[in-house]
């Protein structure tokens, strides 16, 4: 228990983040000079405050025609951002890691807001993957791939949830936790989770293209 | 005759819920029979409270005479001449500390913490103390 606890949740953390950052950092230079090589106008094109308002309107909800024709989508998709990025980071038994290695702390959630916060995750990806077999256009381009990447998404608060209930055994299942979290940041580069990243990137381009050029809304 | 029972029922149902526990509340205060880590000072807690046996513990990492390793004043060079047992370790160690002292919270996960990892024994991780009941 000691050497895998304390090696899952020291040197393999800093591989997982090493590679979380890396890899993204290394998608950005690659996509980047790729548009060099293909599509300069690209660069010509972007307009940082045209690629600023097209980022911020497609973060408000309902802000853009497509979220109004989907509305359930929309609740669905914000409240599952805002859970999977606020919980872990404000969760209070992360903190308080953070703070033993580091000394530093900030802010915590409640551990009753941040159950609530799991739930609301773990219910959209039920959602997501429904909706994946369900509506056309999504199954359209939904292969077995899609699934696994969702999974991958849920299993960080599954085993989470089952470790701070302590269902099960919670020493297996706390070493799953962090392997689950370890193994979703190491995907973040190389599957389309990169949308953390590409999301600036792609409404940035769009933005410029549509706001300095055409003059148009781009939602 | 009815009544009569139904208020000795009554009184020997008092007893049992709110008397007969207060004939534990000594023994358990004293560190004999001390099984968790019990302080008022968090407020609204997060956590069950900690599992710690005291004697059972101190027996099996065989420090029954060495109350100074973790009833210390200095923590960081803790004196075998220099007991602070019997101390609430919050007079020391306030939840809110200043920069020169360390808070309530990281003084028992450091206390713990610390030594299981030098000695590669005991629980590290958070639910291995925090055990719900």
């Amino acid at each position: 228990m000691h050497s895998i606890y304390t090696f899952v949740t020291g040197p393999l953390v800093w591989v997982a983040f090493l590679v979380f950052i890396g890899g993204l950092a290394g998608k950005f230079v690659y996509l980047t000079s790729l548009a060099k090589n293909k599509d300069p106008y690209v660069f010509s094109y972007l307009h940082l405050k045209y690629a600023l308002r097209s980022i911020i309107v497609w973060l408000i909800p309902f802000s853009t025609r497509n979220m109004r024709l989907n509305p359930v989508m929309t609740v669905v998709t914000f409240a599952f951002h805002i859970c999977l990025i606020i919980a872990p980071i404000f969760l209070l038994a992360h903190v308080i890691m953070f703070e033993e290695a580091w000394g530093v702390s900030w802010w915590t959630l409640p551990d009753a807001v941040a159950d609530v916060m799991t739930w609301v995750v773990l219910a959209s990806i039920v959602f997501f993957v429904v909706r994946r077999r369900v509506v056309p256009e999504a199954r359209y381009v939904t292969g077995p791939k899609e699934f696994v990447i969702l999974g991958l998404v849920a299993l960080p608060f599954l085993t989470g949830f089952l470790a701070y209930y302590q269902i099960f055994d919670y020493q297996t299942m706390i070493i799953l936790h962090v392997l689950a979290g370890e193994a979703m940041l190491v995907a973040i580069p190389f599957t389309w989770l990169s949308h953390v990243m590409l999301y600036p990137m792609i409404r940035g381009y769009m933005g410029s293209e549509f706001g300095a050029e055409r003059h148009v809304k781009d939602w | 005759m009815t009544g009569k029972l139904a208020l000795w029922a009554g009184l020997g149902l008092l007893t049992a819920l709110f008397v007969w526990p207060t004939l534990f509340v000594g023994p358990a205060l004293s560190q004999d029979d001390m099984t968790h880590i019990i302080t008022d000072a968090f407020g609204v807690k997060q956590r069950p409270a900690s599992v710690f046996v005291h004697d059972e513990h101190n027996i099996k990492a065989e420090i029954e005479d060495d109350c100074w390793l973790c009833h210390h004043f200095d923590g960081k060079n803790p004196d075998p001449m220099d007991s602070s047992a019997g101390m609430p370790c919050v007079d020391c160690h306030p939840v809110k500390a200043d920069p020169d002292q360390t808070p309530l919270m990281q003084a028992f996960h450091k206390q713990c913490k610390d030594c299981h990892l030098e000695k590669k024994a005991g629980p590290i991780a958070c639910g291995e103390c925090h055990v719900r009941p």
